[in-house]
């Protein structure tokens, strides 16, 4: 009976060493994606134009490692035409780490809109109101990314179910930024700016919820995308 | 960081006290070390099969080869069954055709019905049986006739041919079925031992069908074959499927994944685990397949 | 030093150990070559003189007076066998050497002509009965007859020989210069039976012997084999039973042929009453001999027929006697064969259990069918090797010479039957 490692255990010692190896990739290029995010989400909060920059130029190495880890699965399913669990951990590796990419993109684009925020010279305090969303969603990705790591379902499940809060969060958000449009026509602009990186977040959200689908497809070899989460949880029999 | 995490995620998979594999892996390892009560996983039992077996034991002597069997095969569809070698696959295979009969000490129990007809019954000869369970080997084995005689050589034991211009047809139309018609249409006296490998084996292929039977068998019938004519007998086998039901024993998961439409796997003479093949090869539900299946320690 | 060094410097006196090993080979292949041929060549010198007989032309005067027939008696069968052929030629002698008187010369005279030539004479003058009715004026007939084997012998070999007088090589001289005397090819070798006179001894009778014997060998043992062969390989349960049968044919195959012959004795003459020295017991004893070979070699051969053929027409749906009888023996037949063959020439050569059933008698009769007496090739050899005529040496070689021709015709028939039947799959 195999009580090996889940990657490991394979009659093909490099087989193993292969997938151990494109499994660390992907953890650091989940690490690196993850300090972006909170160093997006600092330069908002502190309004810093160094981190913003950093963390706008810092992107391409995301872009790479994805390259890389793709390339690299594409080694393998040529190769060693994975089946059962392996052929699933490979296609979820593909898919995570588009979703890493995007997330990258979305917290280059903090960055960004954080600097362009920054030459208008507005204070951050507006902001303020995203902070919360900003933690929220860095904690999902974080637990996301914990999950992938130790393949917990439970973990994933749970953060399926916190989208919804998310979700939540951002309407409250944007009607509070209508409102204040509203109020004031002079702070449309700087609102909008807002509003764009509350979107951004959001989107980190759905992606991190992707990454958790992923690892319960990894798991349990059902697809649970575009379910409700009842139904997921009672198909995965939880 | 690497190892750590591995530590743990091997950790994390076993202690999943919910999940429904971990049960089934638990089954499987009180099982294989002793001989008892075993339950297959997944769809083994069909309403309506062409071929029904019920708790199917196979002895060599004092060797018990295969415990307490059942499986069901469909109408016209092609079953794939794999294993580890010495699993009991091509033993199983063989007791569909009653092919066993031939060693003196081989002993088989358990219900066979074809069609609702018990093919062990004194009433059923095992002649008969073969012409309608017909069976394809690993290694081309055409006789040392022409390409004519090997596909006449059927219809004329079985006598479905009355006039020389019926026996023709028979041999045109099942060239034609195993797709070989074309190839060798200008030498039906030349010997079919001087065939290529793949077209020997379809040559074979033909022969069998040659006396249309129901079942086809096919024992590792790609094994001994290049890929361009692994192929294109597998793209034969999708052909075929029209007409008959189609079990194959196979060494190679790439090609059960590829032929069949459902998977038995095979694991020290019992069937752990039936299913449809594309959940066989992406989702296993048990360990021991999962295990053969990505090529891990069994 | 390095690997490369140690594996150089043993290399020489590995080549040198190899080469060694080869001319070791070379040697004893040679000298297997040396032995036979010289076997050989003794055999074919010995065995010329027997394929050429020495004749002497006799002048025959065939008037009725010599012929002690009346002028009036017709010239029937009767007429001509009661005439005195002997008197004949030793008339014709004496015309020849008309001043030889004495006694003993006279006998010595008479010697120089073949015992059998009378009986050549009569025959030669029975089928052509006109010589005598003819009214020619000079009604000699010169007609070449067979010397005496001591005679031929003296001829063909140009050496002194005690059976040979003096008074003798004085008359074989003569006849050299009136050229009364030559060699041609000995027809009676091949057409006569067995006799006391060597020139007048031929092998028909134990070639037609060892015929009718063989064919008894083979109608028995290669059906009686190849069923034995078939049912033992492809159908007997596998029990104590069919262990013990198959240890016991592979013990037979060992067993001295002469105990076969014993056994023939007892069981076939003795219990059965079936004649003695007839083709028919002969050709039993050897079926008994040659069977476990044949079922040896049979089974071989249908074991090397692959499973996959076999298991080929099971799975058509053939019966297993089918399977056996399409595919299994048609492919096994070569093998089959070539091992009937091979016990069909040891057969041939066998001697010994045919002592032993009285086929060693002297028959002079050619046999017609299986119940007659006869002998065999070999047993002639061994016959003829037993004679104290000095003529009996060389046909002796010379029936030795066409036993190993049948010999080796049989197993080159065996290899052209492998060569020719053998199927690739």
């Amino acid at each position: 009976m195999n009580n090996e490692t889940p990657l490991g255990g394979h009659i093909s010692k490099r087989f193993d060493n292969e997938l151990e190896d494109i499994r660390n990739k992907v953890l650091t290029m989940g690490g690196l994606v993850e300090t972006q995010l909170n160093n997006g989400i600092l330069a908002l909060m502190e309004s810093d134009s160094a981190i913003a920059q950093q963390v706008s130029s810092e992107d391409y190495k995301i872009n790479a490692m994805e390259v890389e880890i793709d390339s690299q699965c594409v080694e393998i399913l040529a190769r060693r035409q994975p089946a059962a669990s392996d052929l699933r951990l490979i296609v979820a590796i593909i898919k995570t780490i588009t979703d890493l990419e995007r997330i990258g993109d979305q917290a280059e684009k903090l960055g960004r809109f954080e600097l362009e925020l920054i030459d208008e010279g507005s204070t951050s305090t507006q902001y303020a109101k995203l902070e919360h969303l900003g933690k929220l969603v860095s904690k999902m990705l974080g637990n996301a990314l914990n999950s992938f790591a130790r393949l917990d379902d439970a973990v994933a499940l749970k953060t399926i179910k916190k989208n919804k809060k998310v979700n939540d969060e951002y309407e409250a958000l944007m009607r509070q930024l209508i409102t204040l449009m509203m109020e004031d026509p002079r702070t449309i602009k700087n609102a909008l700016r807002v509003s764009w990186c509350a979107r951004a977040l959001e989107r980190v959200g759905d992606h991190a919820i992707n990454i958790c689908e992923y690892v319960l497809f990894l798991k349990h070899g059902k697809d649970v995308r575009h379910i409700a989460y009842k139904e997921v949880k009672k198909q995965l029999s939880f | 960081m690497s190892t750590n995490t591995t530590a743990t995620l091997s950790q994390s998979f076993r202690a999943k006290p919910n999940s429904m594999q971990e049960d089934i892996t638990n089954d499987a390892t009180s099982e294989s070390s002793e001989h008892s009560q075993h339950i297959t996983i997944g769809e083994n039992i069909l309403e309506n099969a062409k071929f029904t077996t019920r708790n199917v034991n196979v002895y060599y002597g004092e060797k018990q080869a295969i415990f307490d069997v059942s499986l069901d095969i469909d109408h016209n569809e092609v079953i794939a069954l794999i294993g580890p070698s010495g699993c009991g696959k091509s033993t199983y295979l063989r007791t569909l055709n009653r092919m066993n009969d031939t060693i003196s000490n081989c002993r088989v129990t358990g219900d066979f019905l074809l069609d609702n007809e018990d093919i062990y019954s004194k009433k059923m000869d095992p002649v008969l049986l073969r012409a309608r369970v017909g069976m394809v080997f690993q290694k081309p084995n055409p006789f040392p006739k022409s390409i004519y005689d090997n596909v006449a050589y059927g219809p004329r034991l079985h006598g479905l041919a009355r006039t020389n211009s019926e026996l023709d047809e028979i041999v045109i139309t099942s060239l034609e079925k195993a797709g070989l018609f074309k190839e060798v249409k200008d030498r039906l006296n030349e010997p079919g031992t001087g065939l290529s490998g793949g077209q020997q084996q379809r040559l074979c292929i033909a022969r069998t069908i040659a006396v249309s039977p129901e079942v086809i068998l096919m024992d590792e019938p790609a094994s001994a074959l290049d890929p361009i004519a692994t192929a294109i007998i597998e793209e034969l086998i999708d052909e075929l499927r029209e007409n008959f039901t189609i079990a194959i024993v196979t060494h190679s998961m790439q090609q059960a994944a590829r032929v069949s439409q459902r998977t038995a796997y095979f694991h020290l003479g019992k069937i752990i685990e039936v299913g449809e093949t594309s959940q066989i090869f992406t989702n296993p539900r048990h360990q021991l397949t999962e295990n053969y299946i990505t090529g891990k320690f069994g | 030093m390095n690997n490369t060094d140690i594996v150089k410097h043993g290399l020489k006196k590995r080549y040198a150990k190899e080469k060694r090993f080869q001319w070791y080979g070379r040697l004893a292949v040679l000298t297997g070559f040396v032995f036979l041929t010289l076997l050989l060549l003794d055999i074919i010198i010995k065995a010329m003189p027997a394929f050429q007989s020495t004749q002497i032309l006799l002048d025959i005067p065939l008037d009725r007076e010599t012929l002690e027939l009346s002028t009036d008696a017709t010239i029937n069968k009767d007429t001509l066998s009661a005439i005195n052929y002997d008197g004949l030629i030793k008339k014709s002698l004496s015309q020849l050497y008309p001043q030889v008187s004495k006694r003993n010369d006279r006998k010595q005279l008479y010697k120089l002509v073949s015992s059998g030539a009378e009986f050549s004479l009569r025959e030669y003058i029975m089928k052509n009965p006109e010589l005598i009715s003819s009214n020619s004026e000079i009604p000699v007939l010169s007609i070449w007859l067979k010397a005496d084997d001591d005679i031929d012998t003296f001829y063909k070999l140009q050496t002194k020989i005690s059976r040979v007088s003096d008074r003798q090589v004085e008359f074989i001289d003569s006849l050299i210069q009136q050229q009364r005397i030559r060699t041609s090819f000995n027809t009676t070798f091949f057409t006569a039976s067995d006799s006391r006179e060597p020139e007048q001894a031929g092998i028909k009778g134990a070639l037609l012997g060892s015929f009718w014997t063989l064919l008894v060998t083979l109608l028995i043992s290669l059906p009686v084999g190849i069923g034995a062969a078939v049912y033992l390989e492809e159908f007997a349960p596998q029990n104590k039973i069919t262990d013990f049968i198959e240890i016991n044919i592979n013990n037979l195959a060992a067993v001295p042929s002469i105990v076969f012959g014993l056994l023939g004795l007892s069981v076939f003459i003795n219990f059965f009453g079936m004649p003695r020295s007839v083709p028919l017991v002969g050709g039993l004893v050897l079926s008994l001999m040659t069977l476990p070979t044949i079922i040896i070699s049979s089974r071989a051969a249908i074991k090397s027929v692959p499973p996959s053929i076999k298991e080929a027409a099971l799975g058509i749906g053939a019966s297993h006697m089918q399977t056996v009888f399409h595919h299994v023996l048609p492919l096994a037949m070569p093998g089959i064969l070539t091992g009937t063959i091979i016990g069909m020439a040891q057969a041939l050569g066998e001697t010994a259990p045919l002592l032993m059933i009285g086929m060693v008698a002297f028959i002079v009769d050619v046999p017609g069918g299986v119940v007659d007496s006869a002998t065999v090739l070999p047993v002639q050899i061994y016959l003829w090797s037993d004679s104290p005529e000095r003529a009996f040496t060389a046909l002796t070689a010379a029936t030795i010479l066409v036993l190993l021709a049948f010999l080796a015709i049989m197993n080159t028939l065996a290899i052209f039957l492998r060569k020719h039947f053998e199927r690739r799959w």
